[in-house]
Order: C-alpha cells, then structure tokens, then sequence
C-alpha cells in the first residue's frame, strides 16, 4: 500500500513538473497551440536533404543562344517530425521543407519553393494528410532523370492555373487526401486539391480540383523479383481553369516492370499515359494554354541498376517521351534524357544527363520561344541523406508488417 | 593403440561421489537439520544466522574434485535400447510478442513463445529436439552449457550449416549435466536472442542435493534479458528483406549464378575476401559505413519475455522454502536483489556451489545461470528486482522493467495489509 502510494505522489509531482516545465519553455515553441504539449516528450525527428550541383552547357528557354551553365536547382531540405498516438497503433507526423528553383539559379525572384508543409495522420489501414505537399497525381511514376523536374511537361499532368514560370507548381499543390489499404499493397486514394495559380495571384485559393488514384505498391526490396512491382491509374477532375471554362479531365496510367530478376544488374521498364481532355482551346496563345489543352502524353523509361556484391555501384537509364496535342495543330514535343550516376560513397554520387527536348513551332512559341530544340548536358555531384533522430517509428510499409501482423513501433 | 576416451572413467568417479554425498545427505536429514516447511525461521542453524554462508558443513557437497567436470556419460555415445528419449517439436516462426501493453515486437518465436518452451527432463536421459525453421533466416539451437556431442552443439558454420526455411535439423543430446541451463539460437545472436529465441533447459538430478537440504515444492524459472525494440524491429526487416532476396534467387537458376556468400559477407578465405575487395567489395566495417550501425540501445528488460507490471509474481508461505533458477539469457548483467530477505544463493552454472552463499544481491551475467533458495521468513510483498536501476524502467521510466514481486499468499494472516498490490500483479 504505502509503496503505490509512493508512485501515485511520484506520479503527481512528476505531471506537475511537466505541466509547469511546459509553461516556462513555452517561449520556446514556434507558435502557439491549443494545448501545449508535453515538453518531457520527444518525438522522432526526421531531416533529408537532396544537393544537386551540375556544370554544363545548356541551350534553353533560360540560355536561348546557348552557354555553359551552373545548376542547382531542385536541392531540397526537409524537416519532419512523428509520435505514436494514444491508440490504434496510429502515428501523427508532421512535414516541412523547401526547395530551390530556377529561380534560385537565376538569382533573383523565388529562391525557394515551400514544397512541404502537411500533418499526417496515419494507423494500419488509412493516412490523412492536410497541407502542402506532392501532388496525388504526379508522382505514380519517378522516371529515373537527375532531377525531378526533368522532362516535366511530358512526364507529369499539368496545373492549368501555372504560367509556366515554377515548374514546381505542377508536382506540389494544397492537398487534402484520404488513403485507404489493404494490406498495405493496395491503395486508394480519395483528395482535393487547391493548385497554385500563378496566372493569377489574385485567385481565390478554394478547393479547384478533385480526384481518386489506386496504386499497387509490391513487397518492399523485392522489385526486381516481380514482374509489375509498381501500377496505378487516377482520375483527376479540374472543375475551373484560368479560362473559366467547363473544367478539364484527366487519366492517368503507369507502373514499372521488372526485365530482370537479378539483384546484381537490376533492369526495369517504367511506362505512363496521361491522357486529357474537356477544354476548348484549339489554339496556343500562352504556356498556360500548353498546360489545359487537350493532350496525351506517353513516357517510357529504362533503368539498369548495377549493384555488385548486391550493393549499388552505378545506374543508366534512358528517359523518352512524347506529348500530342488533339485539338491544337502543330504542336508536338518529344523529349529524351539520359542519365547516368556512379556511387562513390552512402547518399554521394557522380552525376551526368544529357537531355533534349523538341517541340514544334505552335508549342515552342509558348513553351520555347525561338528554339525548337532544347538541349542540355550536365555533369555534377548529387548528395542526399535522411537522418532520423530518437528513432522509434519503424516504416509502415515493412516486410514484417506484410507478411506477419502489423505493428506501429 | 586405442586410447580410452577420458569420458569413460567419469561414471564411477561421479557415482562413487555421489554415494558419499547421499550418505551425507542422508544423515542431516536425520537430525531434522533442514528448514522446516512451518517453522522456517527457528529452524534455520546458528550458523547461518550469524556467519552469513556455509549452510551446513554436513549436508552439502563441500569438497573439491578435480574430475568433477568429467561427463558422466560419454558425450558421443549414441543411444542403448531401452533408453529413454524425450522428443520435442520446435517450430521457428515469427510472431508478434507484447512486452507491456502498447509495446509489441516482431519476434522469432518457437513454437509461438517468447521465450521457448521450458524443456525439464532428467539426468542421463535422452533429449531429441526436431527444430524446423520457418523463417526466411538461418537459425540453429545452441544448447547452452551441455556437454554433448560437438555435431549437436547448434554454432552455425562451425558445428552445422544454419538451419534454412522448411529445413528440419534433428538435436539429439543426453541430458548432462543437471541443473539449470538453457538455450538460444547461435546465429546473429545479439539480434536472435533479443527476438525471442532463447528458453530454459532444465536437468533434475537423479538425487537433487539441494531439495534435499532445503526441500521445495514450488520453483520457478526466470529468463533474464533484455531488447532494443527499435534495433529489433529495423535488424528483423533486413534480415528478412536480404533472405527474402535469397529465396527469390533460389527459385531462378539464373538468380542462383548471381548468390554467393560474398553478399553475406562469407569468404572461403582469406586470399578470397581479398580478392572481393580488388573487385569493388566494400567490408561492412570502413569508414564509409560508419554511423549506419550503432550498439543497442536497450529499452525494455524482461523477466520471461515480460516487463513489470506484466511480469508474473512469485508466490510463497511463510515457512515454505521455494527455488528461484535464475538465468542470464541476454547481453547484460543484472543484479536481482530482493527486498526483506536474504536468500542462499545454491548453484551456478547448474552445478551446487561448494558452499551456499547468504545475499540479497545476486548478478546474474550473461549466459551463466543462478539458482537460489528463498525462504519464507518475512511475511509481506517485497520487491525483487535489478538494482542497476536502468533495468527497472520501461522505455527509459520507472517503474518498469525486470522486477517482480515476491508475495506471501498467507501476508494478510500475519496483519500485511496490501491488497491493492495484489491486484496490480495479478
């Protein structure tokens, strides 16, 4: 008796203390909440980072006569920071970080896109996420080029509110999205999204699009040894554009197969269509048009991965693909990369793209004044690490919790 | 010429010591020297109470033999007709085990436990374990502290291959010697062990001189060990996704031509790890692999798999004496002190001490065991519990981890009022 007692008064001074230690650091916190928390309390702390610098020489949109060029842009930095709930196993987490642009390499305007800032709330079998982050549309298919960014207008469905400045504008937008599975392959995806309109800063910021995806993701570290171990298709309805037309309809299909069940020299096909349609424009008067007219665009890559002693020691890909517009004469685009990186140490490789992109002249007056052709070959360094301090959250989608039962630790 | 194995000549050495010590026993028991079930207290010796060890110069084994450590049965013999064999399935698989309510763990369980399965059997008899592995990872039995045939002795790559999924490998020992031992898987063992694969083997003598000098009824066994879940968790998924990659490249000739050892980091020898790094092998070991692994950081510590307040009590009557085998299944030291008593700490290692000692304060180290004798001579609930006080925590707070409660069944008779420590234990 007089032992718990003990622990019940241990217990009170230490709930006082902690009450009272979270008002004196209140100051600390970077902004007031409802409840201030337990500052006794730490959760796991997750920063990653990507560099990208590249030298090369470039004939552009940005380098229209063509010159050597320095590029960093697309090097992000992110800082993230997770608990498990009271309950069901559940895990809330938060995410921030920025990116460089164009801009950035420019010198002047947006040194820095805010391309991560959500909360997320995710248990066993759904994730919600509020805030700023990836596109739901954007990202079924990572084409293996060196930066994200690359070939964009031919890899990714457009935001018809962008004027074409920030590319980041198609992969990032304001999302509310809802994500069911089962048993943690299959997922279903059910969002709204405000897109960032560029071409008018004025806009409201309201919800303007909505749409579903579903997403089979295979055995994590296992991919080379199933024949599709990634696919997807979604639907995206944009109920407004910049033209204040109808809306506009997208769909979307891609996934990745697997050409070689080896560990040591890993090749993989990645494939996608985007198909759009629902807008009048038979005609491109600006790079906003370029982004709602009806389109199809298809993309293939090829990755060989060469890990000896099944450790990554250098990949080659070859990215292509090819953009029609249905409504609007004269105006294709093919584009191609190649890519190649050596690993020289844990998160540091040697880097070195060559990339083109031709379009004919209704779409380069808009996308590429003056040049039909763009051209660009880098060579540089790429580092990215991802460090997790008072680690205790284990991924959600492990083998372990797979195969066996799921566990949030 | 021949030469006799050493082990041979063991038997009539041991048994004619044995004879001697029966006598001995035999004789205190006479003289109604030992700890009455009722009266324990007043029966203890003088002695006792006052030197703080020797438990009894006539009833106990306090004589050094040098050939004592001589198997009693040849170790490589195989089994008479007539013998009797004890079988045990053991089937690896893995599970999810719940140290504390909200604290789960995959594990590698046999036969669903966390630890094994307690194997008792007696002296000289023989023990046949099927072990099938239904783990993508290679796992084998080391049995821990019996001499044994070295074919059965469970080292992976020393003594046998690992044993692979839906493999079976047949352990078939004589039980020797007796006391306290267990077992543990001898592959990757810091992170096997803390998965779960570990349990008690215990062996009764044919004549167990310490019932005899402090009769019991009641014994228990208590696993001491302890688990970085983090560590656990993250060194499971990997070992599962690099022999999930195994097994896919067994199922494809093509695959096979690319597996070798060299992905595990097996060399045949020395000229051949050389010859792996001339061509792009990087050792685990250089710099540049430095910061991914770090040692364990433990957080929970187990008594039987579980922590306090899960951890299950241990009962006792006033007068009664009961055994407590005390074994140091994991990596660290824990020091089980318990409250209100001392207690005769009567073997280590399975084998009766020279002379019983009197603590309060026992270590027990890794891979060794402890038995002692409490005696119920102080009516209440008392603690028992690591007194390095890192293991009394769960997660990093106290109260938690390896300590448990000794509780008198009969506390409220003697005026202990605690009824509401009773309920949180049980």
């Amino acid at each position: 008796m007089r032992r718990f007692s003990n622990q019940i008064s241990i217990s009170l001074v230490t709930f006082c203390l902690s009450v009272l230690g979270a008002s004196y650091a209140y100051g600390a916190q970077a902004q007031p909440v409802p409840i201030p928390e337990d500052q006794s309390i730490n959760p796991q702390i997750n920063i990653t980072g990507v560099g990208v610098g590249t030298a090369g020489f470039e004939k552009s949109n940005e380098v229209p006569s063509g010159k050597g060029k320095l590029d960093f842009n697309d090097s992000a930095l992110q800082v993230g920071g997770a608990e498990r709930l009271f309950e069901n196993g559940a895990v809330g987490s938060f995410g921030l970080g920025w990116l460089t642009t164009d801009d950035s390499t420019r010198g002047t305007g947006n040194q820095f896109f805010l391309h991560q800032a959500f909360v997320d709330y995710q248990s066993e079998t759904f994730e919600v996420l509020i805030g700023r982050s990836d596109n739901p549309t954007a990202h079924l298919v990572d084409f293996p080029t060196l930066r994200g960014d690359d070939l964009i207008t031919l890899t990714n469905p457009m935001n018809p509110f962008s004027n074409g400045k920030n590319v980041e504008e198609h992969r990032y937008s304001n999302v509310a999205s809802l994500t069911t599975n089962q048993h943690l392959k299959y997922f279903e995806n059910i969002h709204a999204q405000h897109l960032i309109n560029s071409v008018d800063p004025n806009a409201d910021v309201g919800m303007n699009s909505f749409g579903i995806t579903f997403q089979y993701l295979g055995e994590p570290g296992l991919e080379s040894f199933e024949l599709f171990p990634s696919w997807g298709l979604g639907f995206e309805r944009i109920t407004e554009n910049s033209k204040s037309s109808s809306g506009l309809n997208e769909f979307y299909f891609g996934g990745t197969m697997s050409l070689n069940s080896s560990v040591v020299n890993h090749l993989e096909l990645g494939f996608q269509d985007i198909l759009s349609w629902g807008s009048d424009l038979n005609s491109l008067s600006s790079a906003t048009d370029s982004f709602e007219a009806d389109s199809n665009s298809v993309a293939a890559s090829v990755r060989h991965l060469h890990s000896p002693f099944g450790r990554p020691a250098y990949q080659l890909a070859l990215t292509t693909a090819y953009k029609n517009y249905s409504k609007v004469s004269d105006a294709n685009s093919l584009g191609v990369a190649l890519t190649g990186v050596k690993r020289l140490g844990h998160g540091f490789d040697v880097v070195a793209q060559y990339e083109s992109q031709w379009r004919t002249a209704a779409l380069a007056a808009v996308q590429s004044p003056g040049l039909g052709l763009e051209q660009k070959a880098e060579f540089g360094f790429a580092f990215n690490f991802d460090a997790t301090f008072n680690d205790h959250i284990a991924p959600r989608r492990s083998l372990l919790n797979q195969r066996h039962e799921y566990i949030s630790n | 010429m021949v030469k006799k194995p050493a082990g041979e000549t063991s038997p009539e050495i041991t048994r004619r010591d044995f004879m001697s010590l029966a006598t001995v026993g035999g004789a205190a028991l006479g003289t109604g020297f030992v700890l009455a079930q009722s009266q324990a207290a007043a029966a203890l010796p003088q002695a006792s109470k006052t030197a703080g060890h020797a438990a009894s110069p006539e009833g106990w084994a306090n004589a050094f033999h040098p050939a004592a450590t001589i198997p009693l049965y040849p170790p490589r013999q195989a089994p008479k007709a007539g013998e009797k064999i004890h079988e045990f399935d053991f089937e690896l698989g893995v599970s999810v085990h719940e140290i504390v309510p909200g604290i789960k763990i995959h594990a590698f369980t046999y036969n669903k436990s966390y630890p094994g399965p307690e194997i008792r059997v007696p002296e000289g008899d023989w023990v046949l374990v099927n072990f099938t592995n239904r783990t993508s990872e290679f796992h084998t039995i080391h049995w821990h502290g019996i001499v044994l045939a070295n074919e059965m002795d469970g080292v992976p790559n020393g003594t046998q291959w690992g044993v692979g999924r839906d493999q079976t490998f047949k352990y078939l020992f004589r039980a020797q010697p007796a006391g306290t031992h267990f077992y543990h898987c001898h592959n990757m063992t810091n992170l096997h062990v803390q998965a779960g694969m570990f349990g008690a083997l215990v062996i009764e003598p044919k004549e167990d001189l310490i019932q005899r000098v402090f009769p019991h009824k009641r014994e228990y066994t208590l696993l001491l060990s302890e688990v970085d879940t983090v560590m656990v968790e993250k060194q499971m998924e990997e070992m599962l996704r690099m022999m999930s990659v195994m097994d896919k490249m067994n199922e494809s000739p093509k695959a096979m031509r690319e597996m070798n050892g060299q992905m595990m980091g097996w060399f045949t020898n020395k000229r051949a790890f050389l010859d792996a790094v001339k061509s792009g092998y990087i050792p685990p070991y250089v710099a540049s692999n430095i910061g991914r692994v770090s040692s364990p950081k433990f957080n929970f510590f187990m008594i039987n798999g579980k922590s306090y307040p899960m951890t299950d009590e241990l009962r006792i009557r006033s007068g009664e004496n009961i055994r407590i085998r005390l074994v140091g299944a994991g990596a660290m030291t824990h020091f089980m002190h318990l409250h209100g008593h001392d207690f005769w700490h009567v073997a280590q290692d399975g084998t009766p001490l020279l002379s019983p000692v009197r603590l309060n304060t026992i270590p027990v180290y890794p891979g060794s065991t402890s038995d002692i004798i409490v005696q119920g001579t102080n009516p209440g609930m008392w603690h028992f519990h690591d007194h390095s006080d890192l293991a009394s925590t769960n997660n990093g707070l106290f109260p938690g981890g390896m300590m448990t409660m000794l509780m008198y069944e009969d506390a409220a008779e003697h005026g202990v009022k605690v009824p509401e420590i009773v309920q949180v234990n049980s």
